[in-house]
Formats: structure tokens, C-alpha cells, sequence
């Protein structure tokens, strides 16, 4: 990390505010400085408290200051409309998580697939399943956006089901769920209803498993008998030596290990080690048989991988099972609706195009590489 | 010797206050009693077309149909009045002519009110005649932005915004803050506790504020000692107001605030912008995580950026700068249109014409006074100015005046224009 040349230090003093200076460390430069401590004076204004307003200013400054992430810091995250609480030990939501799961929110409520698919159910309830669900941020902001703009032919009832290995995930998660009914932002869950409200019943839960753990699958399926219509997926997948050389120091310090690197794996590995989670996803995704599947990846390269090894076949299985069950793959970049400036971006018609084990896959957005979608 | 016992003269000045409001002068606004032949012409056949249309109403109603002659009607009843009004009067120079003395006074006292009566409904006709602005029903954006210069200006800037927002909330019409950016400054404020704003847009969620708050668009000109002047000179400098129609949020399908119907103005190709979250190159995802929420919106046609960092969400800032785009491209649009409109009527308005660069108004703090400088309005309550209390009101109403003075003035020219051109074709 370079050295922040001290006449910057001067300036935000000057310019903006001793306290500035203060957070300039964690935040490097003077404009999202000045921007991260308004942040704290609102959320400090908008949350009565009996210690005086300027010392709680300060403690925060004091902690973001130590590199603390701002996210942490002030407990809460915005996410599409949700707000999504925050707290040490489980992932914090990023921004291109929220920019796929709002284009996925929109292609669902777009293009319901046409009557006559495998089960017959599915019209009358959408179902979601979210594996690593860390906040639970994909499954909740899915729910949020559907409720809103039901997709056509309208479900009665959806379901969302997240599921993750870590304890206080599945503790935050539902204090999530909570947080933003007690916000009015989400309706108050209901059973499945005959009679026909304005917007569907849904019902949304969160179990602690592993997802290596060999009930699960049994599990899972007789949790939706109809089949599941989306599995959706932020495993951990930077590799060991990416999380020591290439990740954010707030991050490394801060947000838990767990989330981000995947263990070795213990027979001898015949796939990199940042891989082993879509191995065994992909795997779940060929019993599971979800209509879509959203897989976020680390970047341009991974994607790849991962296409490769659904269309190929991976260490231990697959084998084109995968490329026979979903005839539309395709890789979204970090903002899979934007459009670069000369026009290279997706729009309706053309597009990017790349060719990965002799199947050509569609590109979508700008950006990195973020996401590897499968659909049938 | 003398007359009078001596008073000094500031007491003699204070003495002389008394009862007497000098607050505000007015300058002359000069009404059109006898409306030009062309005018009327138009009254007529727009009166004419209403005739028409009532009777179609009566046999089957059309919505479109009914919206039209609500436009109208205030046409038609405006001629009503005033043709009443010159039946009258015809009929008292009658009298005027008559043989009986009695009837000859009677005559003589009526023909004052009748004129006035006149006068007021040609006035009130003209005002019915001018096309009403196509944005005047909307709710508004009021950007202001200090112009180039140092802190002053962006002290005055500040003011100009809690002034605004007081106004609103004395006249009970609902604001929200869209924007507020400030060089945050702790320690460095104005001689009123100002703070260095660097840009800041106001929402005025009232239907019906852009006619309201149109006239305020141009710049603000502050005449004052500023707070960090050491030698007490006077600075002057300048605020730049923009008002923008803002494009309601639950909006019925108006032909004119649809923003999906191409026709509208508001109507921007999503493929013609560039949205850019600026956030630096490198991995992202779960390798770093910013706070940084920044969007901004480039228009690729017109060259027109709009960036929005308020809101910790990126998801709102994306709202709001496209809402705030869409505002300006609209104006921008209209403005073209009015500068064809213009050139066309060529050079009878364009001594009158004050374009975005004019200064509209001065605030004089060592003088106590606010003038604007298009109706030749002096308020003397400067405070009660930047309180946004009734003076502001005043004034505020003296340009409106000015404005619809103006939109006649235009609409005679149009008229006359076209009546030649009609001649020059028979």
C-alpha cells in the first residue's frame, strides 16, 4: 500500500475536518473521507442515544480510523432497497452482489418460462435456494424485489431458503429477515394462502449446514418437492495466496477467513484449491436440477474455470451431464445491465461472445467476470 | 426666527416613517387596455372552437375532447366578460350623448368603474390567451450552485438554500433535500453560520412549483462584507439558480411527465447513457469492500453529466441521478425549443430577454435591499428575505407578473406575425 503523501493529511484537516484526517488511512483519499464521515454523523443524528452525539461521532471515526470496515463500524449495509445489518465474523455485502441479484430479480419478474417444463407446480410457487448465504442479503433482496414486481404468471407463494456452515450467519440472516419486516421494507411472512392478495405469501428460512455434508442433498429435496426454480451461490473463492497478496487489508483483517478461502481439500487435490466449493455445487445443481443457476466467481479467469469444468466435466464427475441439462450458459459481468461507453456493452441483439470447450457463451454487462449463470 | 422647534434630522426621518410602508416600491407594469385586433381575433376563434366542442360534449363525452375545451374555457368566459364589458361601455357613451342631464351624470359616474371593468377583464383575457408553460403543473428542482470564486460565494450559495427551503416550509409546500454537498468544513463558516456548499438541489414536491419557482432561475448577485474580509471591502458575487421540472414520482400517464412514451420530453434512450460507478480497477467482489456508493451518468448526446455520492446506497444515488438527468435533459430540450420560438418572432423581445447568464437579483446587505432587476422590484427587508417570509413572497410575485407580461407581449407579436402572414397568403 503505498505511502498517503502527508500535505493530504494537511488538506483534509484544512478543507474538511481533524476527524477526515483521521479516517483518511482507511479510506485513502479526501472525497470518500469527507464522505464516509457524514455517513457517521447521519447514522450517529438518526440514532438517539444519552451519549452526546460528538463522542459518539469520534468512537466511530476512532474505529473506522483503525481500518475497521466502515460496514462494521456503523452495523448496517444498504442493499437494492433492503438494509442489510452487518456484523464481524460474517461476510459483509458488496456492491456486485446487489447490481446480479437485481438482474436476476428483473429476469425473473420479465420471463416466466412457459407452461409444460418438468414440474407441473412450479407456476403457482417460486422457490429459491441460496447456498453460502453469509446476511442472507441474495435470498431477502430477491424476496423484496418479487414481492414488489411479481413476475407474470403470478406465484401464490415463494420460498426462499438459505443455507450456510456458520452459526452466526444463520443467527444474522434471520435477525435480517426480522430487521427488515420490523422496517416495513418486507411484508410479514404468511403461510400460502388460497384466497388472492395483492401479492404472493412467501415464507423464508435459514439452517446452519454444510454444504460437503452428504444428508444435505436428501435434505433439500424433500424440503421442495416441486423442485427448486433458482439456486443462487457467493461461495468463498480466493485462492490462499490471492487472500494474502490481492485482497483489501480491511478485508483480510477484518471480515472472516471463512467466508472468503475455501479449505484444502483432503484428498489430493485435482482442482485449485479457490475451485472446490462450484465443484460441489455443480454437483448439487445436476440432482438438484434448478431452473437457474447463479454462481458469483472472483473474476474473469475463474469464470472460465467454472464454465469449463460445467461443461466438461470436473474432478470426480459431471462429465456433460451439466451441458446436456442447461442449454444456456452464460457469463455477467460486475454490472450485467450496464452499457460501456462505446457501445460494446450487451443490449438486445448482439454482444460479446466467447468460445469455452467448444460451446459459445454470452457475455453480459461490463466489468470483470462476476457470475456464472445456467438456465434451461 | 423659527417656525418650527428644531428636530434633528434622523429623528426627523423617523418621524416622517411613521405610518407610512416605504418597504416596497413598485415599478411600472404596464397592462394592454386596448388589446390588438390580432389577440381578439384569436379569443374569437378559440371561443368559437369551445362553442364547438361543448356541443359535442353534450352528445357523447371523449375524454380528450373534455380535457381540450377545460383548457379553453378560460378563453371563452374571458371573452364573455370582456364583451360584456364593451357592451357597457357602448352603452353609456350613449347615454353620454342623451338629452336628459340626470342620465348625463348617472353616465358620467358609471363610465370610471366600467373602464376599470375593462381594462381588468382585456387583462384577465391576455392572461387566458398566454399557453400556460407545458411544465407549469409540475413539482420542481431547485439547484443552486455557487458561481466561480471563493468561499463567499458558496457561503451566499448556503443561504440562498435555507432560504428557499424556508420559503416552502412557510408556505406549507413539501421539500426534500435530493442533493447537499458541502466542503464540510468545521471550522471555516459564514457570518451566519453558513457552510461552504458546493452544490445542493431542493425538491419541491408541490404539483404546480415549477410555475411558481421558474422566474428564480438565473443568477443571484450578493453584494455584502464577508465574514473572513479583514479590511472591510464589499465583495460581490454571484449564485447561479436552475429550476428544473422534476418528474413526479406516482405519476398518472400525462402526456407530458410519461417518461416511456419517446414523445416526452423526459424521455431519455437508456442506450445513450453511460453509467459509471466510480470505482477503481483492480479485483472486486469479494476481494475489497468499498463504501464508496458514487454513479455517474453521462448523456452521450448532449455531453450532460450527473453525478450523485449522497445516499450510502448505490441503488438510491443510481435513482436519484437518473431522475435528476431526466430533469435537465427536459429543461434543455424546452429551452431549445423556446430559443427556436424566439428566433423566429425575431427582434421584437430581444431587448427584454434575460437569458441564464443575466443577473435576475441583487441582495444588498449594506443597504438593507433585495431588487430584482427584472421587475424593478426594491424589497427592504433583507432579513425577512432570507427568512423566506412575505417579502420573499413579494418579490417573488412581482416576477410573475413580469413573466406573464412578458408571455403577452410574446404571444402579440406571434399573433400579429401570423395575421400578416394569413393576409399575405389571400
Amino acid at each position: 500500500m503505498p505511502r498517503l503523501p502527508p500535505a493530504l493529511f494537511w488538506r483534509a484537516r484544512r478543507e474538511v475536518s481533524p476527524l477526515a484526517a483521521q479516517l483518511l488511512p482507511a479510506c485513502r483519499d479526501l472525497q470518500s473521507a469527507a464522505n464516509e464521515l457524514r455517513w457517521i454523523r447521519e447514522h450517529v443524528r438518526a440514532t438517539p442515544s444519552p451519549v452526546p452525539e460528538g463522542l459518539r461521532v469520534w468512537q466511530l471515526v476512532e474505529r473506522r480510523g483503525r481500518g475497521i470496515p466502515l460496514q462494521y463500524v456503523l452495523g448496517t449495509q444498504p442493499f437494492g432497497d433492503l438494509e442489510i445489518k452487518c456484523r464481524p465474523g460474517v461476510l459483509i455485502p458488496r456492491h456486485e452482489t446487489e447490481a446480479y441479484t437485481l438482474y436476476l430479480a428483473s429476469l425473473l419478474a420479465k420471463e416466466q418460462p412457459a407452461a409444460g417444463s418438468s414440474s407441473s407446480s412450479s407456476s403457482s410457487t417460486l422457490s429459491i435456494l441460496d447456498l453460502c448465504t453469509g446476511t442472507g442479503c441474495i435470498p431477502l433482496l430477491l424476496l423484496q424485489a418479487l414481492l414488489r414486481r411479481p413476475p407474470s404468471p403470478r406465484p401464490s407463494h415463494i420460498t426462499v431458503h438459505g443455507i450456510d456452515i456458520s452459526p452466526r450467519a444463520i443467527r444474522l440472516a434471520r435477525a435480517n429477515l426480522a430487521h427488515n419486516t420490523a422496517l416495513r421494507l418486507l411484508p410479514p411472512p404468511s403461510p400460502p394462502s388460497a384466497s388472492a392478495s395483492p401479492s404472493p405469501s412467501y415464507s423464508a428460512t435459514f439452517t446452519r449446514a454444510s454444504i460437503f455434508s452428504p444428508t444435505l442433498l436428501p435434505t433439500l429435496q424433500s424440503l421442495s418437492p416441486g423442485g427448486w426454480d433458482v439456486l443462487t451461490a457467493n461461495p468463498p473463492y480466493i485462492s490462499p495466496e490471492g487472500f494474502a497478496r490481492s485482497t483489501a487489508r480491511a478485508v483480510r483483517n477484518h471480515e472472516p477467513r471463512l467466508a472468503l478461502v475455501p479449505p484444502p481439500a483432503e484428498p489430493p487435490p485435482l482442482l485449485r484449491q479457490e475451485d472446490t466449493f462450484y465443484a460441489r455445487l455443480l454437483h448439487m445443481a445436476q440432482h438438484l436440477r434448478p431452473k437457474r443457476v447463479v454462481l458469483e466467481v472472483g473474476g474473469w479467469a475463474q469464470a472460465v474455470r467454472v464454465v469449463r469444468m460445467a461443461l466438461r466435466g470436473y474432478a470426480g464427475g459431471g462429465g456433460g451431464e451439466i451441458a446436456r441439462l442447461y442449454p444456456t450458459v452464460e457469463i455477467w459481468r460486475d454490472e450485467p445491465a450496464g452499457v460501456a461507453g462505446d457501445g460494446t456493452g450487451d443490449r438486445e441483439g448482439g454482444g460479446e461472445v466467447v468460445e469455452v470447450a467448444g460451446r459459445e457463451v454470452r457475455v453480459r454487462g461490463v466489468g470483470d467476470g462476476r457470475v456464472v449463470y445456467l438456465c434451461r | 426666527m423659527f417656525a418650527a422647534p428644531w428636530v434633528c434630522r434622523s429623528c426627523a426621518r423617523s418621524l416622517r416613517r411613521v405610518g407610512i410602508s416605504r418597504s416596497i416600491r413598485r415599478a411600472s407594469t404596464e397592462t394592454p387596455v386596448n388589446l390588438p385586433p390580432a389577440l381578439l381575433d384569436r379569443a374569437r376563434r378559440l371561443a368559437a372552437e369551445h362553442q364547438q366542442l361543448s356541443a359535442a360534449l353534450a352528445k357523447d363525452f371523449d375524454a380528450k375532447t373534455a380535457k381540450r375545451a377545460g383548457e379553453i374555457s378560460r378563453v371563452a368566459d374571458a371573452l364573455r366578460q370582456f364583451e360584456k364589458a364593451r357592451e357597457a361601455l357602448r352603452e353609456l357613451h350613449g347615454l353620454l350623448e342623451s338629452n336628459d342631464a340626470e342620465l348625463r351624470e348617472l353616465a358620467q359616474d358609471d363610465l370610471e368603474a366600467t373602464n376599470a371593468q375593462l381594462a381588468d377583464s382585456s387583462r384577465e383575457l391576455s392572461i387566458a390567451l398566454t399557453p400556460k408553460h407545458p411544465f407549469a403543473d409540475m413539482p420542481c428542482l431547485l439547484e443552486i450552485r455557487p458561481g466561480p470564486g471563493g468561499t463567499e460565494g458558496r457561503f451566499f450559495a448556503d443561504s440562498l438554500f435555507h432560504m428557499y427551503r424556508a420559503y416552502c416550509s412557510n408556505k406549507g409546500y413539501r421539500t426534500r433535500v435530493v442533493k447537499y454537498e458541502a466542503s464540510d468544513s468545521d471550522g471555516q463558516t459564514g457570518s451566519e453560520g453558513e457552510i461552504a456548499l458546493q452544490e445542493a438541489v431542493l425538491e419541491i414536491q408541490e404539483p404546480g412549483a415549477y410555475g411558481l419557482f421558474r422566474g428564480e432561475a438565473g443568477m443571484h448577485r450578493v453584494q455584502r462584507v464577508p465574514a473572513t474580509e479583514k479590511s472591510g471591502r464589499t465583495h460581490t458575487s454571484a449564485v447561479a439558480v436552475w429550476v428544473l421540472p422534476s418528474f413526479p414520482e406516482n405519476s398518472t400517464s400525462e402526456s407530458e411527465a410519461d417518461w416511456d412514451n419517446p414523445e416526452s420530453d423526459f424521455y431519455i434512450n437508456p442506450a445513450e447513457v453511460r453509467s459509471e460507478t466510480m470505482r477503481a480497477r483492480g479485483a472486486g467482489g469479494q476481494h475489497v469492500n468499498k463504501t464508496e456508493s458514487a454513479v455517474r451518468l453521462t448523456h452521450i448526446p448532449t455531453g450532460t453529466t450527473v453525478s450523485m455520492q449522497d445516499s450510502r446506497s448505490q441503488q438510491r444515488n443510481r435513482e436519484e441521478a437518473w431522475r435528476l438527468l431526466r430533469s435537465r435533459i427536459a429543461q434543455q430540450r424546452r429551452e431549445a425549443r423556446e430559443e427556436q420560438a424566439r428566433q423566429l418572432r425575431s427582434s421584437v423581445l430581444a431587448n427584454s430577454q434575460i437569458t441564464r447568464g443575466d443577473k435576475i437579483r441583487t441582495y444588498q446587505y449594506q443597504q438593507d435591499r433585495c431588487t430584482d432587476h427584472r421587475s424593478g422590484l426594491d424589497a427592504h427587508n433583507l432579513p425577512d428575505v432570507l427568512r423566506g417570509g412575505e417579502t420573499l413572497g413579494k418579490i417573488m410575485e412581482s416576477v410573475q407578473t413580469w413573466l406573464i407580461n412578458k408571455d403577452i407581449q410574446a404571444l402579440i407579436a406571434d399573433e400579429e406575425a401570423a395575421a400578416a402572414a394569413r393576409k399575405e397568403g389571400k
